[in-house]
C-alpha cells in the first residue's frame, strides 16, 4: 500500500511537471524571446526572478518555456532507446545461442561507433534541429539498454519458476513478457530515469553542429552550454537551467524508484 | 561488513586529501625569471604547433613567441617598418632591392647575410602553400647585405607579404630538429610539443637584451580553464579569454589589460540570388536594423568596435572614411514598405504578394561571436517585420555548397598584411573565392584591376576607399564589428602588448 | 573456454570492417573535407592550391579506392599520417593513449570504491534518512553536466583552497585528481543508484526471506548471495564505462588540458582527418569487443549457470 502511495505521489509530480511544461507559453510572465540589451545580465531581482541573460531576456520565462523542448525531446529519445534496447536485450539474453551472438555483435558495432561521427553525418545529410539531434543520439544510445537488459535476463532466466514455465510448454513470448520483463522492468526503469540528465546534456552537446535547439528556442541544456563562460560573473544564467534539470532529474528518479518498488513481484 | 567498507572508504578519501594538500607549485626556481603564458591560439588545430615558418601557419608561432623575425614589421597603423631590413629601393615595377641591417646574428651566432636571406626565402616559396601565390617571385639575388627580388608579375604589396610570419628569417644551414628552427629572435625554443613551447633566453640576440630566463607558452583550449589558471596564478598572462571573464580582472591593483583593434571583421553577405534581396531597399532596410552598438557593447562586453566598412579605424583606409547605413529602425520599416512589404495579417511579420519575408541566416559556431550576432540580428529584424531563420552549424560548408542560405555571416581578417587588395580579391570580384553573395559590379572589377597595378601608397589608399564606398552603397555586405583582442596579465608584467596584426606577442621588451 | 575466446576474437574482424567502412562513408557524407578544414584558418587559398593538396592526400580518388587503399595500408602496418598535422597516426595515437588509460584507471577505481558500498548501504537502509540523503547526492551528480562539475571542482579545490593544480600533465600525479574526480562524481552517482536498485531486487527475493528465516546473519546474505547479482550489474556497468572512458572524455580532457584520445578524436572528426578518425574507430572497436568479452566471461565465472553459448531457447 505504501508503494502505491509513493507511486501515485511521484506520478502526480511528473504529471504536474508535464502540465507546466505544456502550459509554459501561456503562463510566462515575459516574452521569453524578447531581447532588451540595456537590461542584459541582471542578477535575480524583483522584476526578473531568475535574472536576465546576455540578451536581456527574462530567464524565468525561458526556463519555463525550455521545459517543453527539453523534457519532451528527452522523453521521446529515452522512450525510443529504452524500449528498443530492452527488447533486443531480452531476446538476446533469453534465446542465447547464435541469436545472442549476432545481436551482441551488432550491439558491439553500434557501441564502439563514436557517436560524434553519426552526429556529423546526420547534421550533413538531414540538417539541424533538435529532432535530428535525437535521431543521431538514438542510433547509438540504445546499446547500453540492450546490454544491461541482457545481463539482467541472465540473472533471471534460471529462476525455478521460469524453468518450470518453460518445461510446461509456455510460449516463449509469454515467458518473456509475463515473467522476465516484470523482473527487470524495475531496474531498467531506474536506469532510464537516471539517464534523463545525461540525455538532456548530450542533446545540448551537439548544438555546435547545428543539431539541437536553434536560436531563439529556449532549451535547458543549450542555456547551460551558452552561459558557461559566465559562471563566475553571472552564475544565475547557468544555475537556473541547471536547477531546472536537477529538479526534473530528481522527480524522474524518485518516480523511477517508486515504479521499481511497485513492480517488484513478490514471490 | 558494511563497517569494513566504510572504513576503507574513509582511509581512501583521507589518503587522497592528505597527499593533495600543499600549495600549488607556482615558481619553479626563485633564481630564474620565468614567464608563464596561457593562450588559446596555439595548437595542432590552429596548424601552428611548430616553429618552421615555411610550414603552413607555423610562422605565426615563430614570430609570436619571439623565435624569429621578419624583414619588415607592422606598426599600429598596419604600415610596414624596417626590422631585419633597414631600407629598400623599388628598382622597377617588378624588382625591389632590400638592404639588411649589418648587426643581425642568428641565435647560433652566425651572421645574417644576403645569402642567408636568399636561402631562406627560396625555401619558403618551395615549401609553403600560400607564399608562392602571394609573392610571385621569379628570382632572388644576394650581394653582401642586400637581396634583390624579381617578381613574375607586378606585386605592389610584396614587402607587406614579406612581413607575414611565413617570412621569418631562419638559418637554413641549421635546419629543423624536433620542430625547432634557428631564428634571430630574443628567445630560443628548447622544446616544442602539441600543447606547449618552452623557450630560453637568446644570449646572442642582436637587439635589446632579453630580460627573462625562461618562458613557457601553454596551449589552453578551454576558456574557463584559462580564466581560472590566471586567477590562481598558474599563468602570468592569458590570451583569448572569453569576453565575460574580462570583468573578473578589472582590479587594477592586481591585473593589467592590453587591447588592440584588429582587422578581423564580422560581416554578413547578402545572397543576390535570393529574390527578396535583389531589391536594394530591402538590403538597406536590413542593414539599418542591425544594432552594432548593442552587439559590441553588450554582447561582446566592449571587445569590439562597430564597423562601417571592412577595414578598422586604425588604418588609413578604414573606419569612418567611408559611410554606411545608420542604425534606424523606423527608416528601415519605411524602406520595406516602399519596397512593397506590408504586414497584412497582423502576425508581426511583413509580406509581399502573399509571401512572408523570411530569410535564412547561415553562420558557423567556431567563433563565439557569430552565434551572438545571429541571435541579436534575429531579434532586431523581428522589430522591422523580417523573420530570420538562424542556422548556426559547424557543417556550414554543406549549406554553402547547396546555396541554402540568404545571408551568410562569417569572421574574416581583412587586412592581415596592412594592405587592402587582399580583401577585395577574395570577396567582391567575380572570381573571388569567398564571394558568397554572388555580388557583381562592373565598376568594382575595373577598380580592382587598377589597384593591382598601382604602387603608390596614397593612390592605393584612395582606391581602397572608393571601392569600399561602392560596396557600402550597393549594400552588398553588413559589416557588424571589428574585433578588439586583449591580453590580460598580472600587474607585474611589462612590455607585453596587443598588436592589431596579432603577430607580435613575446618581444625583448617583455619583463616581469 | 579457449575456443570461445578465440571465436569472439575472430568475430572482431567483421566488426572492424563494418565499423571502419561505416565511419569512412559517414565522413564522406559531409560536403567538406580535410583540405577545406586545413585552409580554414586564416584567409583565402586558391582552388588550385587546394586541388594540389587533395591530390597529395589522395582525396581526389573515388570513395571505394580511398577506403581500399586505407585498408591495404593498415594491413601492412601503416596507419598513415594525419591530414592535418602530417605526423604518423600510430605515434600520435599511442602518445595520447597512455593519458587516457591513466585517467580511466583512476576514475573507474574511485567510482567502484565509492559507489559500491554506498549503493549497498542505500538499499539496506531503504527509505531511511540515510537513503534519501544518498539518493539526493546522486541526483546532484547525475543532473550536473560534466563541465559544470569540472568547473565547480576547479573553483573550490584549485582556486579557493589551492590544494590542487588545474592543468594536467602526466608526470605530476596531483593533476589526475580533479579530472578523475569530475568523472567519478558523474559515474558514481549512476552506479550507486543502479546498485541500490539491484540489491533491493535481490533482497526481496524468496531465497533471501528463506535465509533470514533460517537465522543466517544479514551480512552473510549480503556478501554471498546478493553480491553475485550486484557483481553482474557492476561488471556490465564497468564494461560500458571502461569502453566509454577509453574512448576518451573530450570535455574533461579539454578543460583540464589532459592530452588524451577523446579530444584528439573530436578534433579529428571536426577537421575530417580521416586517417586519425579511422585509427580511433579501430581502437574503439577493439576495446568494446574485448571489454564485452571480458564481461561475458565474468558473468560465466560468477554464475556458471550462465553458459557462454546456449542454444536452448526453445
Amino acid at each position: 500500500m505504501k508503494r502505491y502511495k509513493a507511486l501515485t505521489f511521484y506520478g502526480m509530480l511528473i504529471l504536474l511537471l508535464l502540465v507546466v511544461a505544456a502550459a509554459a507559453p501561456y503562463i510566462v510572465p515575459y516574452d521569453p524571446y524578447a531581447q532588451n540589451l540595456p537590461t542584459a545580465l541582471e542578477a535575480p531581482n524583483g522584476i526578473h526572478w531568475l535574472g536576465t541573460d546576455r540578451y536581456g531576456r527574462d530567464i524565468f520565462s525561458r526556463v519555463l518555456v525550455g521545459a517543453q523542448t527539453t523534457i519532451f525531446s528527452a522523453l521521446l529519445l529515452l522512450s525510443v532507446i529504452s524500449v528498443f534496447g530492452i527488447f533486443i536485450g531480452i531476446i538476446s539474453g533469453y534465446y542465447g545461442g547464435w541469436i545472442d551472438t549476432v545481436l551482441m555483435r551488432i550491439t558491439d558495432v553500434f557501441l564502439a561507433f563514436p557517436e560524434m561521427i553519426f552526429a556529423v553525418a546526420v547534421a550533413a545529410a538531414l540538417g539541424g534541429g533538435i529532432l535530428n539531434a535525437a535521431a543521431a543520439l538514438a542510433l547509438v544510445a540504445w546499446t547500453k539498454y540492450a546490454r544491461l537488459a541482457r545481463g539482467l535476463v541472465f540473472t533471471v532466466r534460471h529462476m525455478p519458476y521460469i524453468v518450470a514455465a518453460r518445461m510446461n510448454g509456455t510460449k516463449n513470448s509469454a515467458i518473456m513478457s509475463r515473467h522476465i520483463l516484470p523482473n527487470i522492468a524495475g531496474t531498467m526503469f531506474v536506469t532510464a530515469a537516471l539517464d534523463m540528465g545525461t540525455i538532456i546534456m548530450e542533446l545540448a552537446g551537439l548544438s555546435f553542429l547545428g543539431l539541437g535547439a536553434m536560436p531563439p528556442m529556449a532549451e535547458w541544456g543549450a542555456m547551460m552550454n551558452n552561459g558557461r563562460s559566465m559562471i563566475q560573473t553571472a552564475p544565475w544564467v547557468v544555475v537556473s537551467p541547471g536547477a531546472a534539470i536537477f529538479l526534473t532529474v530528481a522527480i524522474f528518479n524518485l518516480f523511477g524508484d517508486s515504479v521499481r518498488d511497485y513492480l517488484d513481484p513478490k514471490q | 561488513m558494511k563497517k569494513v567498507t566504510m572504513l576503507c572508504l574513509f582511509i581512501f578519501i583521507a589518503g587522497l586529501l592528505s597527499t593533495g594538500c600543499g600549495s600549488v607549485d607556482k615558481q619553479v626556481n626563485e633564481k630564474e625569471k620565468v614567464f608563464r603564458y596561457g593562450t588559446m591560439a596555439y595548437g595542432p588545430a590552429m596548424e601552428n604547433a611548430g616553429t618552421n615558418p615555411h610550414d603552413t601557419y607555423y610562422g605565426w608561432s615563430t614570430v609570436r613567441y619571439g623565435i624569429g623575425e621578419t624583414l619588415f614589421k607592422f606598426n599600429n597603423q598596419m604600415e610596414i617598418e624596417p626590422w631585419l631590413a633597414d631600407s629598400y629601393k623599388q628598382i622597377d615595377d617588378y624588382t625591389v632591392q632590400i638592404n639588411l641591417r649589418n648587426d643581425i646574428i642568428f641565435s647560433n651566432g652566425k651572421k645574417v647575410t644576403g645569402d642567408a636571406v636568399k636561402a631562406c626565402l627560396e625555401d619558403l616559396i618551395a615549401k609553403n602553400d600560400r607564399a608562392p601565390g602571394d609573392l610571385k617571385i621569379k628570382t632572388i639575388e644576394a650581394a653582401g647585405q642586400s637581396v634583390t627580388i624579381t617578381s613574375k608579375e607586378k606585386v605592389p604589396a610584396l614587402l607587406n607579404y614579406l612581413a607575414d610570419p611565413y617570412g621569418a628569417i631562419i638559418d637554413m644551414e641549421a635546419g629543423e630538429k624536433d620542430r625547432i628552427v634557428v631564428g634571430t629572435g630574443p628567445y630560443v625554443a628548447e622544446k616544442v610539443t602539441d600543447t606547449e613551447i618552452d623557450l630560453v633566453k637568446n644570449t646572442n640576440y642582436w637587439g635589446e637584451v632579453p630580460k627573462l630566463d625562461r618562458i613557457v607558452v601553454k596551449s589552453i583550449t578551454d576558456g574557463d580553464t584559462l580564466t581560472m589558471a590566471l586567477q590562481n596564478g598558474e599563468i602570468d598572462a592569458a590570451q583569448g579569454l572569453p569576453y565575460a571573464s574580462l570583468d573578473l580582472f578589472k582590479d587594477e591593483n592586481k591585473y593589467k589589460i592590453s587591447s588592440a583593434n584588429t582587422s578581423r571583421v564580422y560581416q554578413a553577405a547578402f545572397n543576390y540570388k535570393t529574390k527578396a534581396l535583389k531589391d536594394l531597399r530591402v538590403r538597406q532596410a536590413i542593414s539599418m536594423a542591425i544594432d552594432k552598438d548593442g552587439f559590441t557593447r553588450v554582447l561582446l562586453h566592449g571587445n569590439g568596435v562597430p564597423a562601417v566598412g571592412p577595414f578598422p579605424g586604425n588604418m588609413h583606409f578604414g573606419g569612418d572614411v567611408v559611410k554606411g547605413q545608420p542604425y534606424d529602425i523606423e527608416e528601415a520599416k519605411k524602406l520595406l514598405q516602399e519596397a512593397g512589404y506590408i504586414d497584412t495579417d497582423g502576425d508581426g511579420y511583413v509580406e509581399k504578394d502573399g509571401k512572408p519575408l523570411e530569410l535564412r541566416w547561415l553562420t558557423y559556431t567556431s567563433r563565439q561571436e557569430l552565434p551572438l550576432l545571429a541571435e541579436s540580428a534575429q531579434d532586431s529584424l523581428k522589430k522591422i517585420g523580417v523573420k530570420l531563420i538562424v542556422n548556426a552549424t559547424d557543417n556550414y560548408k554543406s549549406f554553402l555548397k547547396r546555396e541554402e542560405y540568404d545571408i551568410y555571416a562569417k569572421a574574416f581578417v581583412t587586412a592581415p598584411t596592412g594592405d587592402p587588395e587582399y580583401y577585395f580579391t577574395t570577396h567582391v570580384l567575380d572570381h573571388s573565392a569567398y564571394n558568397h553573395g554572388f555580388y557583381h559590379n562592373d565598376n568594382m572589377e575595373v577598380m580592382a584591376e587598377e589597384l593591382r597595378n598601382t604602387f603608390d601608397k596614397d593612390k592605393r589608399t584612395e582606391l581602397a576607399i572608393r571601392m569600399q564606398q561602392q560596396l557600402l552603397d550597393d549594400c552588398a555586405f553588413i559589416y557588424a564589428a571589428h574585433l578588439k583582442m586583449s591580453f590580460v596579465m598580472k600587474k607585474n608584467v611589462r612590455g607585453f602588448e596587443a598588436h592589431p596584426s596579432d603577430y607580435y606577442e613575446i618581444t625583448a621588451a617583455l619583463d616581469i | 573456454m579457449h575456443k570461445y575466446i578465440i571465436k569472439r576474437c575472430i568475430q572482431l574482424i567483421p566488426i572492424l570492417f563494418w565499423i571502419t567502412f561505416l565511419s569512412f562513408s559517414m565522413m564522406h557524407i559531409t560536403a567538406d573535407d580535410a583540405v577545406d578544414m586545413f585552409y580554414e584558418q586564416s584567409g583565402a587559398v586558391s582552388e588550385a592550391v587546394k586541388a594540389e593538396k587533395r591530390k597529395e592526400l589522395g582525396l581526389d580518388k573515388p570513395f571505394f579506392v580511398q577506403y581500399g587503399s586505407w585498408v591495404t595500408g593498415v594491413l601492412t602496418g601503416n596507419m598513415g599520417t594525419s591530414f592535418i598535422s602530417n605526423k604518423l597516426v600510430f605515434e600520435t595515437f599511442i602518445d595520447k593513449l597512455s593519458a587516457t588509460v591513466e585517467l580511466m584507471l583512476v576514475s573507474l577505481s574511485m567510482t567502484l570504491l565509492i559507489a559500491t558500498p554506498l549503493g549497498v548501504l542505500a538499499a539496506v537502509k531503504q527509505n531511511t534518512a540515510l537513503d534519501y540523503l544518498l539518493r539526493f547526492t546522486s541526483f546532484i551528480g547525475n543532473s550536473l553536466p560534466n563541465f559544470f562539475v569540472a568547473l565547480l571542482l576547479i573553483y573550490f579545490f584549485a582556486l579557493k583552497l589551492e590544494w590542487l593544480p588545474i592543468m594536467g600533465n602526466q608526470s605530476d600525479w596531483h593533476t589526475v585528481v580533479l579530472p578523475a574526480g569530475t568523472l567519478t562524481i558523474a559515474m558514481g552517482a549512476k552506479y550507486m543508484r543502479q546498485i541500490r536498485s539491484v540489491v533491493l531486487e535481490e533482497l526481496e527475493k524468496a531465497y533471501v526471506a528463506g535465509a533470514r528465516a533460517r537465522g543466517i546473519p544479514e551480512s552473510t546474505i549480503l556478501l554471498h548471495s546478493v553480491m553475485k547479482s550486484v557483481c553482474i550489474t557492476v561488471i556490465t556497468l564497468a564494461a560500458l564505462s571502461c569502453g566509454s572512458l577509453l574512448g576518451g572524455t573530450a570535455i574533461v580532457e579539454s578543460i583540464f588540458m589532459w592530452d588524451g584520445v577523446g579530444k584528439m578524436a573530436v578534433d579529428a572528426i571536426l577537421t575530417r582527418d580521416y586517417p586519425l578518425i579511422q585509427a580511433y574507430v579501430i581502437w574503439m572497436s577493439v576495446i568494446y569487443v574485448m571489454v564485452n568479452l571480458a564481461a561475458d566471461l565474468a558473468y560465466h565465472y560468477l554464475d556458471p549457470r550462465i553458459r557462454l553459448e546456449e542454444g536452448d531457447g526453445r
